[in-house]
């Protein structure tokens, strides 16, 4: 079925679209500018208190005791917080609860957090943490993974199952990997390195909790999961969620570091409760650093067999990867770092085994790409050795192994809408490939890689049957519709897109949608932005709440000129007749119309995914109702001299199935390809020898400014997908992918040197090319 | 505690704070112009720059004791100073940064459009190049950048065009 | 956010009353210029002062002029970026106006001073951090504590000089003029300094930095400065280079002048080294192999520590590359070398 056909005939579509695909301005976008919006930490509440937080000095201790009595009787100081208060155990997944707001009996990490006070003000409080005596056992700490593989004392988690520091292992086989190496005409294998990053929004985590005087609680909070932060408040407050509001104001910049619960929710609202008196935490950008929840380092070793031809026969691979001191999105992560790489290329036999471990180290999570860039980094570097071992073009090989459209991929993930080809297309041509690869002067080169994202997927973080997404549609007698979403825009512009899908729909102008967003009191359950989830389901639910009040409005106006409902278009704000008689009205009388026959005029609309993935364990992890296409094309210089590496300019074409502002996909696909190609030098999340932050600060971790950044060229290639929204996918993430494999690709054009192990610091591109010398 | 008398988006105030305390809190937490947003504690990421006598200044690294003779500009200065002097809309740098997508998350860009108003006081016409050195000092993380340097572009020509129209309307009057 | 201790603010319209303001508590009480290297090592908890006193106040630390007898004299409040576009001073002290340049951010070099940039405290990974990050460690000598992370059972402090501007002045052989309450004096830049990470200055912070004098230059004067840090902007120095050539009226050299930084607490003057370029011809053979010659022996005298962040044996392997490098572009006026 077509995208057109689910639809409908009745629905705008291409030369018919009045907002779709147009590049207008955001919902939010002024308010920005100007400084009118307001972020967690522009909250300011009468009587506020200031809370600051007591971290551990030690990776790994058993918490024996602490001893408050002091802080408490220091004038100002209004309330303090210790780990017993809070005993209840959370996780974002709810198989894997073992965090608690503050240490109930042990700490895991440098930075994590054992007590918290609430003072007039942040002087005060800081006072206060420094009287707080706390007795630590010290314990073995286990900083490398490999290390904790092997060492299942002390486990870092003492009461589950296992008693070991194997936080998840995934082992899958989709045909006979090890049968293809036989007949193989060609065979790489090697071992491949990432290393850690971190999300660095700009804007530091903050919450903000305010007690009313009925026992209700509302929580402001800088998160992209409001509804999961519900969810953990009731429970670990002990709470009816009824009584617990959430709301996420403006929000500057998650990338996946502000989609787990954090300590800080729990510890304002339970200061909040305790002290009868609003509460403000407000992380410094350190603490943001020990929060963390960045990209998992991944030791991965991978074998690939071909064809002489180029054909993929068969993928192996087994990949340790480094958790951190808690579980967080874990067993996620271990899925997805198997089961997303079986596109864009089809190949007939895959193997992953995965294991996850628990080290003492700030804990792991989800960045940008979650559980997907490692291996695509690996594997795509892998492709290229094929490539140059049977003298292949690669972007020819990539060709060659395309996986197709309307088809299943090895472990059974179902795959729509595909416009990879026209992306390998885009870039080549973009890139002027054929005329540059391999034909550029030593020390430069240009390199290629592709890869596939999900679109969300049909895995809700809880079991349930309920829709995914839902949203709210009223109407207002002014022409106002005010659309309630529980979906959270993390500056995405997920609002934005909201307006446009029901401003198209109801065929009025976008200034005429209002959306209210991510209030759990207000707003229709969406369960957050993540996994790039939010254009397409809560997209499709907007469409859904908007065409079922668009079929009234059609009806009220066609029986008013006694015409046809075929014969009512709305469009721009004007509802005309398309029949014999030339007339029309404003959508403002139209809503009066259908408000005189239907009475009030409301409307729901939901999503839920159909049934997706393959019949083994974890078969749904990782299979979402369409899946996103990227190729990437990098022109690199590397000095010899001194081993930098300078990205001059990459080139990106993204299959987003269709733009529903192009403006917007550009903006997503060009600052994906920026944090790659930030991951590959410069970034790098290092502890020392004591297993603290080398460096927590935005001085020291790297992050590119205007000047580092390489020239970015986005080309928007639009598959148009039967089930999305208008045919939209997702474009947040999947740009980030095949960034980083394109510039080490392209680094082997430039000085004929494969680099496997991130970060490419200077140093190593030197002692590779040191090495490539004495060979020669 | 001080009282401070400083000069804010034009305003003459007196606002009494801590004697220790940044121009950044004294704006944000008792002025309430939350416009200048704070990312790094310390100078790293240029998301506080205000304009201190039209020259961008990180306010988290001012003390508010040592600006109080010179004229403060904050984010939330521009609209009304552009509507005083019979302009339409908002600031043609914050219209051009809405309508180029350059506001993602919005966090950064506060004091991105700032570091880019100066630029365009001084330098009414700059190169790519020197737009990319005079933002050299205000991270973002959202954007790569790309639709910032449109945005400033962008704003250039319309300002550019601005003068050009009065120029040539002054001639026709003329 | 991260906090600035309780103090006062003074705000002195002298040199001398800024002195006296300084002495005059028995607590500590520091001077601030530009602010940008004091209010984050005070919200570090690095200085904990009663009272700050400002200089921003004081006319004679301002501005930046041409003396009759063909000096300049920079006030020590004279921000980075009027250093930077400073025709004068980039006509003829070009490695001052390109290691200015090259400092920190726009924004930065707009607060930034030139006096608080000869100032500037030493930098170390294991003391430029929060209060919380060095008591989990036990601190350092540097602050609070007693042990050295960077050379484990030192007993010197080898915090790193990190002024990009000192290394220029260093070879522009410039003198610093001081308040203190003994009066005015001025010293040579290279006096100044004392190989302790700790305080790497012979005179105290209670003495005030109001001017730097420049010398009348030579005829024929060039000069280059080099900077490796990893990010186009931002960036303290992982190693800096100064140098300086004067060439006589036939093109040979006849006086150079090389000075490093980011190493240990002293910026590292280059005087052996220099002198090997003395009597070579830029743009001829003799000059390059004396570059070759000047960059090696610069390897050997300079030895990154892994005190300041990134891999210390790597900043060693650029000692050479950046000062053959610097002294090209020194020689061809085409600093500063620099990766963007």
């Amino acid at each position: 079925m077509a995208a057109r056909d689910q639809h409908g005939a009745e629905a705008p579509w291409d030369q018919g679209f009045r907002v779709v695909g147009k590049e207008n301005r955001k919902v939010d976008g002024l308010s920005k500018a100007t400084g009118e919006a307001i972020y967690t930490d522009d909250i300011q509440l009468p009587g506020m208190l200031h809370a600051k937080m007591l971290r551990s000095p030690h990776p790994h201790a058993r918490v024996l005791s602490v001893d408050t009595s002091k802080a408490e009787a220091l004038p100002g100081v209004v309330g303090v917080l210790v780990g017993a208060e809070l005993p209840v155990r959370y996780g974002v997944i709810p198989w894997t609860p073992d965090e608690t707001a503050l240490a109930v009996d042990k700490v895991r990490f440098i930075g994590d957090e054992v007590a918290a006070v609430a003072a007039v003000d942040e002087d005060t409080a800081n006072e206060a943490l420094d009287l707080i005596e706390v007795e630590y056992e010290v314990l073995d700490a286990i900083l490398d993974p490999e290390q904790a593989l092997v060492t299942p004392e002390p486990p870092i988690h003492e009461d589950r199952k296992r008693r070991d520091n194997i936080s998840k292992h995934v082992e899958l086989e989709f045909g006979d990997v090890a049968a293809q190496v036989e007949d193989a005409d060609v065979v790489i294998e090697g071992d491949y390195t990432f290393h850690s990053t971190t999300h660095a929004a700009i804007e530091p985590h903050c919450a903000v909790a305010q007690p009313n005087s009925d026992g209700r609680i509302t929580l402001w909070s800088s998160t992209q999961i409001t509804h999961y932060v519900h969810r953990a408040l009731a429970r670990v407050l002990e709470l009816d969620p009824a009584r617990i509001r959430v709301i996420q104001p403006c929000l500057g910049g998650g990338f996946g570091g502000k989609s787990d619960p954090f300590s800080l929710e729990f510890v304002v609202a339970q200061l909040a409760l305790k002290t009868g008196r609003p509460v403000k935490m407000l992380w410094t950008r350190e603490e943001v650093f020990y929060a963390h929840r960045g990209r998992h380092p991944m030791k991965m070793h991978y074998r690939t067999t071909a064809k002489a031809d180029g054909t993929i026969t068969g993928v192996d691979a087994k990949l340790l990867i480094d958790g951190g001191s808690y579980s967080s999105f874990g067993l996620v992560t271990t899925y997805y770092s198997g089961q997303l790489l079986t596109g864009p290329y089809a190949f007939p036999n895959y193997r992953f085994d995965s294991t996850r471990v628990f080290t003492n180290r700030p804990p792991n999570g989800p960045k940008r790409g979650h559980g997907s860039v490692q291996p695509r980094f690996a594997f795509e570097i892998q492709l290229d050795e094929v490539a140059e071992q049977l003298s292949i073009d690669p972007i020819e090989i990539r060709r060659r192994n395309f996986l197709g459209e309307h088809t299943e991929t090895v472990n059974g993930q179902r795959v729509t809408s595909n416009g990879f080809m026209q992306c390998l297309e885009e870039v080549e041509k973009a890139s002027d490939w054929r005329e540059r690869r391999g034909k550029l002067p030593f020390g430069r080169g240009l390199g290629v890689a592709g890869s596939m994202y999900i679109s969300g997927t049909n895995y809700p973080v809880y079991p349930n049957k309920m829709p995914q997404a839902g949203v709210q549609l009223k109407i207002d007698r002014s022409g106002l519709v005010t659309v309630f979403t529980g979906g959270n825009d993390i500056g995405q512009g997920s609002n934005s897109m909201v307006a446009y899908l029901v401003a198209e729909e109801l065929g009025i102008k976008v200034e005429h949608v209002k959306v209210v967003a991510a209030d759990t009191d207000l707003c229709p359950v969406d369960l957050g932005a993540y996994s790039s989830r939010v254009t397409f389901m809560v997209g499709n639910a907007a469409i859904d709440g908007a065409r079922k009040l668009r079929k009234q409005i059609v009806e009220a106006v066609a029986k008013n000129w006694e015409v046809e409902p075929r014969d009512v278009r709305l469009m721009d704000g004007t509802v005309v007749d398309l029949s014999a008689e030339a007339r029309s009205m404003t959508h403002v009388e139209a809503f009066h119309l259908a408000e005189e026959m239907f009475d009030t005029l409301g409307s729901t609309g939901a999503y839920n995914t159909p049934t997706l993935g393959g019949d083994y364990r974890g078969g749904t992890i990782g299979s979402s109702p369409a899946y996103s296409f990227t190729a990437h094309v990098a022109d690199v210089e590397v000095d010899t001299e001194t081993g930098r590496i300078t990205v001059n300019k990459v080139w990106v074409a993204h299959d987003c199935g269709r733009a529903l502002n192009p403006m917007i996909v550009r903006g997503q696909m060009e600052g994906s390809t920026y944090m790659g190609a930030a991951e590959v030098s410069l970034e790098s999340h290092h502890l020392n020898r004591f297993g603290l932050h080398a460096g927590p600060s935005l001085l020291d971790y790297r992050i590119p400014t205007s000047v580092d950044t390489p020239e970015l060229e986005a080309l928007i290639v639009e598959s148009i997908d039967p089930e999305g929204p208008f045919g939209a996918k997702e474009a947040g993430e999947g740009p980030l992918h095949s960034t980083i494999p394109a510039i080490a690709n392209a680094v082997f054009d430039a000085v004929g040197i494969r680099l496997r192990h991130l970060p490419f610091t200077p140093a190593k591109v030197l002692a590779a090319l040191r090495a490539k010398e004495e060979q020669a | 505690m001080r009282v401070f008398r400083l000069h804010v988006n034009g305003d003459p105030v007196e606002v009494a704070a801590p004697e220790h305390w940044t121009l950044l809190e004294v704006l944000r937490y008792q002025l309430g112009l939350t416009g200048s947003k704070q990312g790094c504690d310390k100078g790293d990421c240029g998301a506080c720059t205000v304009l201190v006598d039209g020259t961008p200044t990180l306010s988290c690294l001012s003390l508010a004791a040592t600006v109080e003779d010179q004229q403060i500009t904050t984010i939330e200065g521009l609209l009304p100073a552009h509507r005083a002097a019979g302009g339409e809309g908002a600031d043609p740098l914050q219209e051009s940064f809405d309508e180029s997508g350059a506001l993602q998350c919005g966090f950064c860009q506060p004091g991105m459009i700032l570091s880019a108003k100066a630029l365009l006081a001084e330098n009414p016409d700059p190169s790519a190049a020197e737009i990319k050195e005079s933002l050299a000092g205000n991270l973002c993380r959202c954007t790569g950048y790309t639709q910032i340097y449109e945005a400033v572009l962008a704003a250039a020509k319309a300002d550019m065009h601005a003068a050009i129209s009065t120029d040539s309307a002054k001639e026709v009057q003329s | 956010m991260l906090r600035l201790p309780k103090f006062e603010v003074k705000n002195p319209a002298t040199a001398e009353e800024a002195v006296a303001m300084i002495l005059e508590i028995e607590g500590d009480a520091r001077f601030i210029a530009g602010g940008t290297d004091l209010n984050p090592n005070m919200k570090h908890g690095l200085f904990a002062p009663e009272r700050v006193i400002a200089l921003n106040g004081i006319g004679e630390l301002q501005g930046i002029r041409l003396d009759e007898d063909g000096s300049m004299r920079i006030g020590a409040m004279a921000t980075l970026a009027e250093v930077t576009k400073h025709a004068e001073l980039n006509q003829f002290y070009p490695a001052l106006c390109q290691a200015a340049k090259l400092v920190s951010g726009p924004q930065l070099r707009n607060m930034g001073t030139l006096g608080g940039n000869v100032m500037l405290d030493t930098r170390c990974q294991w003391y430029n951090q929060t209060y919380f990050w060095r008591k989990s460690l036990g601190y350092c000598m540097k602050k609070d504590g007693s042990k050295c992370h960077v050379v484990e059972g030192g007993s010197k402090c080898v915090a790193a000089a990190s002024n990009d501007t000192a290394p220029a002045l260093m070879t522009l052989n410039a003198e610093l003029e001081f308040v203190t309450t003994e009066g005015r004096a001025r010293l040579p830049i290279a006096d100044l300094w004392q190989a302790d990470g700790i305080w790497n200055k012979k005179l105290p912070h209670t003495a005030l930095l109001v001017a730097i004098h420049l010398p009348k230059p030579a005829a024929n004067s060039h000069g280059a400065y080099g900077k490796l840090r990893d990010r186009g902007s931002v960036d303290f120095p992982l190693f800096g280079i100064a140098a300086r050539l004067n060439f006589g009226s036939d093109g040979t050299i006849e006086d150079a002048a090389l000075c490093a930084v980011a190493l240990q607490a002293r910026p590292w003057p280059l005087k052996k080294a220099a002198s090997l370029l003395i009597g070579t011809h830029p743009g001829k053979d003799d000059f390059n192999d004396a570059v070759e010659k000047v960059a090696n022996l610069a390897a050997k005298q300079c030895r990154p520590m892994p005190n300041i962040p990134g891999d210390h044996e790597y900043r060693h392997l650029m000692v050479p590359v950046f000062t053959r490098r610097t002294l090209h572009a020194a020689a061809s006026d085409e600093g500063p070398v620099h990766h963007v």
